[in-house]
């Protein structure tokens, strides 16, 4: 054991990460990026707005109610605003026109303990939890103001899928679409780079391959492990095959079986359009990177605040209002709203706010991949 | 010392069907100035060596000559087509300086791969640029696998194997042990026979008498061309590396 030797080691690694420039950026810089993004998020996030819609079948109290729940509600910003029936203010829900919906019994006087039902969206379990939250306390005291009586107990139903929905459901579709995009990331990234570095690129565009070639053939290449990984990653988290007993064995399920509403087909489908543009981005980040180790640098730097702002940890609604823009330009975002569609609300290809999702991240693929294009002769030239 | 005289009278220029032209040829990084006002004109079927110390700009003129690069100013001719262009590509070859093979395919999917980018999707030229190179038999190897002197001559036939008319080597013979380089020489000289137009980079002068004519590089600029009997007896000594730091160091570069 000399204690030179160690020292020359010890010495010789401070000096390679000190001239690593990018790797002293993540080391210091990123944990205070994330954690500060995390702090930020969760301290500064809004109290709910909620926009409510009563269905009063209780008379001039309920009118009163419905008053006095407006006044408090406009403390967030928010309002309560009566509506003719059930019918128009669950469409209203429905169509996000209206945060939720009250429905006020006919006994709300008279009974001992009345029933309030409320009514949410569903598509957005946690978000919805903080809204649905926030009305009742606003209820609560109003009911208890309004009518003297004894305070109500809340009754949570959804228009898309059940209240008490597997809580699985509202991860699942982060499972499903992070992982893709990720592996997606990194299998482009890294291989991308190694063309830059090994000198196949330079190789490469001496040769009459065209841009748009390269980022294509790349896109289907990658593409296709992406089909795998995710059809047995779909299979994996909806599906649910019993193997039978046999034997001493008991009997057990292979796959996590979330409920989906709609088909698995187009959960892949969504996935999918986020991997290809994943491919594009693996390329174009490939750039900015010497190594393989920057490569997997820019995954905290870029990928997981796509994570944190992407609405699955946390509700969109109550991101900070700053932040909010943010979450409207990553992928991620459109890619877990398109899943929840599909997921909870049972979305086929002839609904409205899936085809926007799709359309966006397939718009959100183009991009990328024309990024990607340019940045291809950007060492070159 | 005083000021370098053009290099490159016009004369150099004149010959009407070059291969390979350049024309007031610049490419500058920042204050560096990779490639300075180069000119000259090969006629085809030659083999042309650009000998100059590392550094002195003969990667970027490469570079400039295929159209990898823009020039800063001045422009590049092959075959009579200005660069950068497209479909000219596919009658060019080029060997870079490092090796620029995919270690995870074979030999003879490295080959193919290349083959491919040029449009060409005849086997058997997969298997007679193999072949050429004295691969045919590790065509199945895996090119991680192949030794240093392999992975050069795979290479050699990726940038071979569309049969182009004019090649560029940037570096071909560095780390290649003499009996290989001796075969190397042999198949640009076949080649050459053929009507290929070669353009060869090297920073080892004791291959310079394998080329028909020699293009001293110095700082980016064209110091002296000629063959090397032309050379050395300009510089009156035996020896090319004399000749290239006499005429490097002249005030005047005669033609």
């Amino acid at each position: 054991m000399s204690g030179r030797r160690v020292i020359a080691l010890f010495r010789r690694l401070t000096q390679e990460i000190r001239r690593d420039r990018p790797s002293l950026g993540i080391l210091f810089v990123a944990p205070l990026l994330i954690t500060g993004l995390v702090t930020f998020i969760v301290r500064e996030g809004q109290a709910p707005k909620v926009d409510a819609v009563v269905v009063n079948q209780a008379g001039p109290s309920g009118v009163a109610l419905t008053a006095g729940l407006d006044a408090a509600l406009a403390t967030n910003g928010g309002s309560a605003t009566l509506a003719p029936d059930e019918a128009t203010a669950a469409q209203q829900v429905a169509d996000r026109d209206a945060t939720l919906a009250i429905i006020l019994p006919p006994d709300l006087v008279s009974a001992p303990s009345p029933t309030i039902t409320i009514l949410t969206n569903g598509l957005d379990p946690p978000g919805e939890a903080a809204q649905l939250a926030a009305a009742s306390r606003a209820l609560v005291a109003q009911a208890a103001h309004a009518t003297g009586a004894t305070p109500p107990s809340i009754e949570h139903r959804t228009v898309y899928g059940t209240p008490n929905n597997d809580p699985i459901s509202g991860y699942a579709p982060a499972l499903l679409a992070f992982f893709a995009y990720f592996f997606v990331y990194i299998l482009t990234g890294v291989s991308f780079l190694r063309e830059r570095t090994g000198g196949t690129l330079e190789r490469l565009m001496a040769t009459p391959v065209r841009r748009g070639e390269i980022v294509i053939g790349y896109t289907l290449g990658f593409g296709l492990f992406a089909v795998i990984q995710v059809a047995l990653l779909t299979a994996w988290v909806f599906g649910s095959l019993t193997v039978p007993a046999v034997g001493p064995l008991p009997s057990f399920a292979i796959g996590l079986g979330i409920p989906i509403a709609g088909s698995p087909v187009l959960a892949f489908l969504v996935v999918i359009v986020l991997a290809i543009g994943a491919v594009s981005l693996g390329i174009f980040l490939s750039t900015f990177a010497r190594t393989e180790l920057q490569v997997i640098q820019f995954i905290p730097i870029v990928l997981v605040p796509q994570f944190l702002l992407s609405g699955v940890l946390f509700p969109l609604a109550s991101l900070p209002a700053v932040l909010q823009p943010f979450s409207l330009v990553m992928p991620l975002t459109y890619a877990v709203n398109g899943l929840r569609q599909v997921l909870i609300r049972g979305a086929d290809l002839g609904v409205g706010a899936l085809q926007l999702d799709l359309l966006v991240l397939a718009a959100f693929a183009i991009a990328f991949a024309t990024l990607a294009a340019l940045t291809i002769r950007r060492d070159v030239a | 010392m005083a000021i370098l005289s053009d290099a490159h009278p016009d004369s150099a220029t004149d010959a009407p069907d070059a291969a390979i032209r350049a024309t007031h040829l610049t490419k500058t990084f920042g204050a560096l100035r990779a490639v300075d006002d180069v000119s000259f004109a090969l006629p085809p079927g030659r083999i042309y060596g650009a000998l100059g110390p590392n550094g002195s700009g003969k990667t970027t003129l490469i570079r400039l000559l295929t159209g990898l690069a823009r020039p800063t100013s001045g422009g590049a001719e092959i075959l009579g087509v200005s660069m950068p262009s497209r479909p000219i590509l596919s009658r060019i070859g080029y060997m870079t300086q490092s090796d620029g093979v995919y270690p995870a395919l074979t030999a003879g999917e490295n080959v193919r791969f290349f083959a491919e980018t040029y449009g060409v999707r005849d086997s058997a030229a997969v298997e007679s640029a193999l072949e050429l190179v004295e691969l045919a038999d590790r065509a199945r190897s895996l090119t991680a696998e192949l030794s240093g002197g392999q992975r050069r001559r795979l290479s050699l036939a990726c940038a071979l194997v569309h049969s182009p008319q004019v090649l560029f080597l940037d570096e071909p013979t560095v780390g290649v042990d003499p009996l290989l380089r001796l075969q190397f020489w042999s198949h640009f000289k076949a080649l050459a026979d053929r009507g290929v137009t070669i353009l060869v980079s090297s920073h080892v002068m004791d291959e310079a008498d394998r080329c028909d004519e020699l293009l001293f590089i110095r700082s980016g600029r064209i110091i002296a061309r000629g063959s090397g009997a032309d050379l050395r007896s300009r510089a009156a000594t035996d020896d090319l590396e004399q000749a290239f730091l006499k005429l490097g160091g002249q005030t005047e570069v005669t033609r």
